[in-house]
């Protein structure tokens, strides 16, 4: 069997990893082995993603299909690109629509390259500022932070955290309810 | 639309090379570039010929009227019209990827007369802005290249997604669609051997440490990019302050290193800088990686102050000069690889000519 990341020479190191309750096994030669700290690989020099989507096959069989959708076979109605193209493609994705028709494909990939689930940044003009998902994203922050100030028993410094929390949660309310 | 002659590129001093940055001894040059895509079209690699060509169209209308992008004084180059050597030019003055020149059909550039600001059309995503300054300045760069992308989104509806941003081609530019970066010059670190645990460390950190053509490019001249990896989860300037910490500390561990290198051995700094100046001065051929790796050590030489005669913009000058295609464009015919050396070595005596080592 050939190393899993340098893809030259044979692996003699088998790790297996266990991250948000999803088992992966690594093969790894000596030589890339020493250079693997513990759940960094990915995150290391020379990785891109299309080294998690290449394996397609192998995380669309850990993920649980949604309903009656088999992801592994869908279609985007866009562009008529299938997950197996996407892999062929070096993981690249065929148009906005994609995200969508593998989301779930996407959602596991991103959680492996990037920092976080939610865009946070600047948004087009014409866009609404303050989205559901940033807001609801500042609310499990603030939740948790209020535990922390409670833990540490910094009462004052918790009302103020209760009172952005009560308020962003009117908020959200609000937006849902105009929806 | 009439194009632009890349003649006129050449009369240009290069915009990053300007040495008016801040941090300009270690950090030359500071860039950002945005991922954005055009809401119902599909991504180039699925597009169509006529797809791609409408894109052109649409977006050509939007960079007209984009005043950062140099409003009437923009220029414009489609690289399938070009020469090899024309967008080989266009690679060298890093206003395109290597993948943009590799396959030029219906791909567009937009560039700002003074190569600051450029768009790709068609490249990996439909949209590549990028905007570039000498220097450690990112956040300057930062808040330049989010009004182009202002003015572009005026006429341009993007694609996007309320949960993960501007959609990208690749999800691994998902979010932001951004991707900042720092040229550091890092020759105390190489030669104090520190450079492969920092490098090591910077990628524990969600960074990415590449050569200085961008992705895929061998380091050499001790130049590195340094850029960030995560594009989803954290705000534009949550990065690039992530991003900064991080070349500061590079910065500062470079002054460092060359410090403990003129105390511990002092004359190894003294013969690297002075063979690096022979060796361009003297030579009859020369490939590109010896005179980049030389021209390293004549800005160290001229960063310690070790030249009476020599300043930053020559070193500057011949670091543009060297390139292939900016060799061959100064001069008449077909060259072989041999023959650039030739020319290579030539530019460099010719350069050199008058500044003597102190």
């Amino acid at each position: 069997m050939l190393c899993d990341k340098c893809k030259k020479n044979e692996a003699t190191v088998h790790i297996k990893e266990f991250h948000n309750n999803k088992c992966t096994d690594l093969h790894l030669c000596q030589e890339c082995a020493s250079q693997h700290g513990p759940s960094d690989l990915l995150s290391g020099l020379g990785f891109n993603l299309a080294d998690v989507l290449m394996n397609v096959d192998k995380i669309a069989s850990q993920m649980k299909p949604s309903g009656n959708e088999n992801k592994d076979t869908a279609v985007c109605p866009a562009c008529h690109w299938t997950a197996d193209k996407i892999a062929k493609n070096d993981g690249k994705l065929g148009c906005p629509e994609c995200y969508k028709t593998f989301s779930g494909l996407i959602k596991n990939a991103v959680a492996q390259v990037q920092r976080g689930a939610i865009h946070l940044g600047k948004r087009p003009k014409g866009v609404v500022n303050a989205s559901p998902a940033i807001k609801q994203h500042e609310l499990e922050k603030l939740r948790k932070e209020l535990k922390k100030l409670i833990a540490a028993e910094e009462y004052e410094a918790a009302a103020v955290c209760r009172d952005r929390i009560s308020i962003l949660q009117q908020e959200l309310n609000e937006m849902e309810d105009n929806r | 639309m009439i194009t632009s002659s890349v003649d006129q590129l050449l009369k240009n001093p290069v915009s990053f090379l300007d040495d008016s940055g801040p941090d300009d001894d270690i950090a030359i040059s500071s860039r950002i570039r945005l991922a954005r895509n055009i809401k119902g079209y599909p991504f180039p690699t699925a597009a169509s010929p006529q797809n791609l060509q409408e894109i052109s169209s649409v977006v050509t209308l939007a960079a007209k009227g984009t005043e950062t992008l140099g409003g009437k004084e923009m220029m414009y180059f489609l690289p399938e019209e070009l020469s090899d050597i024309d967008r080989k030019l266009l690679l060298e003055r890093r206003l395109v990827s290597p993948d943009f020149i590799r396959n030029p059909q219906n791909r567009a550039l937009f560039v700002c007369p003074g190569e600051t600001c450029s768009l790709m059309v068609n490249e990996e995503d439909q949209l590549r802005i990028q905007a570039i300054r000498p220097g450690f300045q990112l956040e300057e760069v930062w808040k330049h290249i989010s009004k182009t992308d202002d003015e572009l989104g005026c006429h341009l509806e993007y694609a996007f997604d309320d949960q993960l941003g501007f959609l990208t081609s690749c999800p691994t530019n998902v979010g932001t669609g951004m991707r900042a970066s720092v040229m550091l010059h890092l020759p105390g670190l190489v030669l104090t051997g520190q450079i492969a645990s920092t490098v090591q460390g910077i990628a524990k950190l969600h960074m990415a440490v590449r050569g200085i053509f961008g992705e895929g490019s061998d380091n050499c001249g001790n130049l590195f990019q340094i850029s960030n990896q995560s594009t989803l989860g954290e705000s534009e300037t949550k990065i690039i302050d992530n991003l900064s910490s991080v070349i500061k500390q590079l910065i500062q561990q470079e002054k460092h290193a060359r410090r403990k290198l003129l105390e511990d051995n002092r004359y190894a700094i003294f013969d690297n800088v002075g063979r690096s100046y022979g060796l361009l001065r003297h030579s009859y051929k020369i490939s590109f990686k010896e005179a980049m790796n030389c021209l390293s050590g004549l800005r160290v030489g001229v960063d310690m102050n070790l030249f009476t005669l020599m300043d930053i913009h020559k070193v500057n000058e011949l670091f543009i000069a060297i390139g292939a295609a900016h060799l061959q464009k100064r001069q008449t015919g077909e060259h072989s690889e041999g023959d650039i050396d030739i020319l290579r070595a030539e530019c460099c005596r010719k350069l050199l000519a008058e500044p003597h080592l102190s």
